[in-house]
């Protein structure tokens, strides 16, 4: 059974129409006409134990409201998000026990205390036995060290050091599913290095489904398998992320430059640019491998220096945003 | 059922724990709130002392009655502080999308509003109550019971439930607003208008409304003057201390059945 089920999940919100200035003020008074915003437009998709995945789309795209109406904040407008087969509105108080939820723009942590109060304070409204409560803290600092700083007040810690606090506290009662909202954002080299270890490492350890949103691509090169996109409120794709640069970019370019001026055609690539001593051609990956290419054309005339160019994760991810 | 009353005892026991320490991480604070928080109630105390010095009495009510009426409603003013000040924060939680954490963790969410901060500073308000009620046990000559301590309890609860049901009612419409209102300072001056004095010194028209529609008159007036023996006007009850109380839990429910409803409509806020 899928971890978590997403079931033509809708979210519509309403905003008062606002008039220009005074007249518009007025106007407002006396009509109140609402508008409806569709925030999330039918979605559906499944995430299966031990998934990570990352949930990306552009800024207003519906995914924090996708994210929350997931994790029980939210109620959707029709629809319904099954975690472990219970319904997050309904059975709110079970389906949160199993689950950890970090926003990385807000904390979760009592600003004024040492870090180690707000993992106490958990330890109780979880109801974590004692045992598995250090337990889960040793592994903890195994991860992301966090000993060294768990008598520091939370408002001394840096946005990297309290990023770490706040995935431990999300993690102390051992849910099997862990949401994360832009859990990188903002942070240095070695604080995203950090973050993303500790993702991949509970998921391993403790076969932790995670779904983070990020806009962070980096993130999703080194987790994700499998990527899920919205935009306008609509499921775009959805599926490993080696398929979708298939798909959307079937073929590489190689650039080819020449002794001279001279240049040769290849009936499996397409020379889509020649000037002076340089040549482009694009190819599609199943037709051809690069190195064949450039064996093919060497045959036929001698070659200087080759490049390879491939699209890269960001244009993929551009393309997929500006798909209808 | 006892499994969940021990769930939430320690974790209340841990919130004020928390409490305690946050309070002691800032202790300038704490020391201007008790210069400041005394001296406001013991100057309102001292104006009634003035009107009853040029007037002799207040609908009825004499010097001594009224340091008893005024000593308890700044108690019961104080626990609603200790207890239920994030009533008046409720725009701010709303705006901000504070609610997110509660709706996250497996507990009751308006036990956690309430509750996660227990707001110590509350305490000075405790302490001129104290003095102006002892003040006018003294006036009043007023004769303790086992009864009467009792009746009194069950007043400050009643009275408690009943301020913290409004803070919580005015508070619940942020989520249909969406605005971030400051609710405290125009709940504190309804209620100081309308706890410390006797409210037949009002029309019977506003009498009826603080009587059955805002039931402010059973935070102090109807009990207190049922225990100090005062008339209290034509809408008063029979019973009016175990009233207050019954009043107190059923606005206090009333007030958490809106909230959840309101909650419903709950937005959080952007990222």
């Amino acid at each position: 059974m899928a971890v978590i089920q997403v079931e033509h999940l809708v979210k519509d919100y309403k905003i008062a129409k606002k008039g220009k200035g005074l007249k518009g003020a007025v106007k407002n008074l006396i009509t109140n006409e609402k508008q409806v915003i569709h925030a999330v437009r039918d979605l559906n998709f499944e995430i299966e134990k031990g998934e990570i995945v990352a949930f990306i789309g552009p800024n207003g795209a519906g995914k924090s409201t996708t994210v929350k109406m997931m994790s029980g904040i939210l109620t959707p407008t029709s629809g319904q998000v099954l975690i472990n087969g219970k319904n997050s509105q309904k059975n709110r108080k079970e389906v949160v026990q199993d689950l950890g939820v970090v926003f990385g723009q807000r904390s979760q942590l009592n600003w004024d205390l040492r870090l180690g109060e707000s993992f106490e304070l958990l330890r109780h409204i979880y109801q974590i036995d004692k045992k598995q409560y250090e337990e889960n803290l040793e592994i903890m600092n195994d991860i992301l060290g966090i000993n060294e700083i768990i008598n520091t007040p939370v408002r001394q810690l840096s946005l990297g050091q309290r990023m770490r606090g706040d995935l431990v506290a999300a993690m102390l009662h051992s849910p099997s599913v862990l949401f994360l909202d832009e859990p990188t954002i903002g942070l240095d080299v070695d604080g995203k290095y950090a973050i993303r270890k500790f993702i991949k490492e509970i998921n391993q350890v403790k076969g932790t489904t995670v779904i983070l949103t990020t806009h962070d691509l980096g993130d999703i090169q080194e987790l994700c398998e499998r990527l899920i996109i919205i935009n306008h409120g609509v499921l775009i794709e959805d599926g490993p992320l080696n398929e979708l640069i298939d798909r959307i970019a079937p073929y590489k370019n190689l650039i080819v430059e020449f002794y001279d001026e001279t240049c040769v055609k290849h009936p499996k690539a397409e020379l889509f640019f020649h000037e002076e001593n340089i040549g482009k051609y694009r190819f599609m990956k199943k037709d051809i491998t690069a190195a064949q290419l450039i064996q093919e054309i060497s045959e036929q005339i001698a070659i200087k220096d080759v490049t390879i160019e491939e699209a890269t994760i960001d244009d993929i991810i551009r393309i997929a945003y500006h798909k209808e | 059922m006892f499994k969940t009353i021990k769930h939430y005892g320690r974790v209340t026991l841990e919130n004020l724990k928390m409490s305690i320490l946050t309070t002691l991480e800032y202790p300038a604070n704490m020391i201007g709130w008790l210069l400041s928080n005394p001296i406001q109630f013991l100057i309102g105390f001292a104006t009634i002392q003035f009107v009853v010095a040029e007037f002799g009495t207040i609908a009825g009510w004499g010097y001594g009655q009224l340091a008893f009426l005024y000593g308890l409603s700044v108690i019961s003013h104080a626990l609603s502080m200790i207890f239920f000040v994030q009533g008046w924060f409720m725009g701010f939680y709303v705006i901000e999308g504070e609610f997110d954490r509660y709706l996250l963790r497996p507990m009751n969410v308006l036990y956690q509003f309430f509750f996660t901060g227990f707001n110590l500073i509350g305490i000075t308000d405790l302490i001129p109550g104290i003095c102006v009620f002892v003040y006018g046990c003294i006036q009043i000559e007023f004769e303790w019971s086992v009864y009467r301590v009792l009746a009194i309890l069950a007043l400050l609860i009643g009275a408690t439930l009943i301020r913290g049901a409004i803070y919580l009612i005015i508070g619940t419409t942020s989520f249909f607003t969406k605005s971030v209102n400051d609710f405290g300072a125009y709940t504190q001056e309804l209620f100081d208008k309308t706890t410390m004095y006797p409210l037949t010194m009002y029309p019977e028209g506003v009498q009826l409304v603080l009587t059955y529609l805002i039931p402010i008159g059973w935070v102090s007036f109807y009990p207190i003057s049922e225990l100090v023996g005062v008339a209290n006007g034509r809408f008063a009850w029979q019973g009016a201390i175990w009233v207050t109380l019954g009043v107190g839990v059923l606005t206090f429910l009333v007030a958490a059945l809106f909230f959840r409803w309101g909650l419903t409509k709950y937005e959080s806020a952007g990222n």
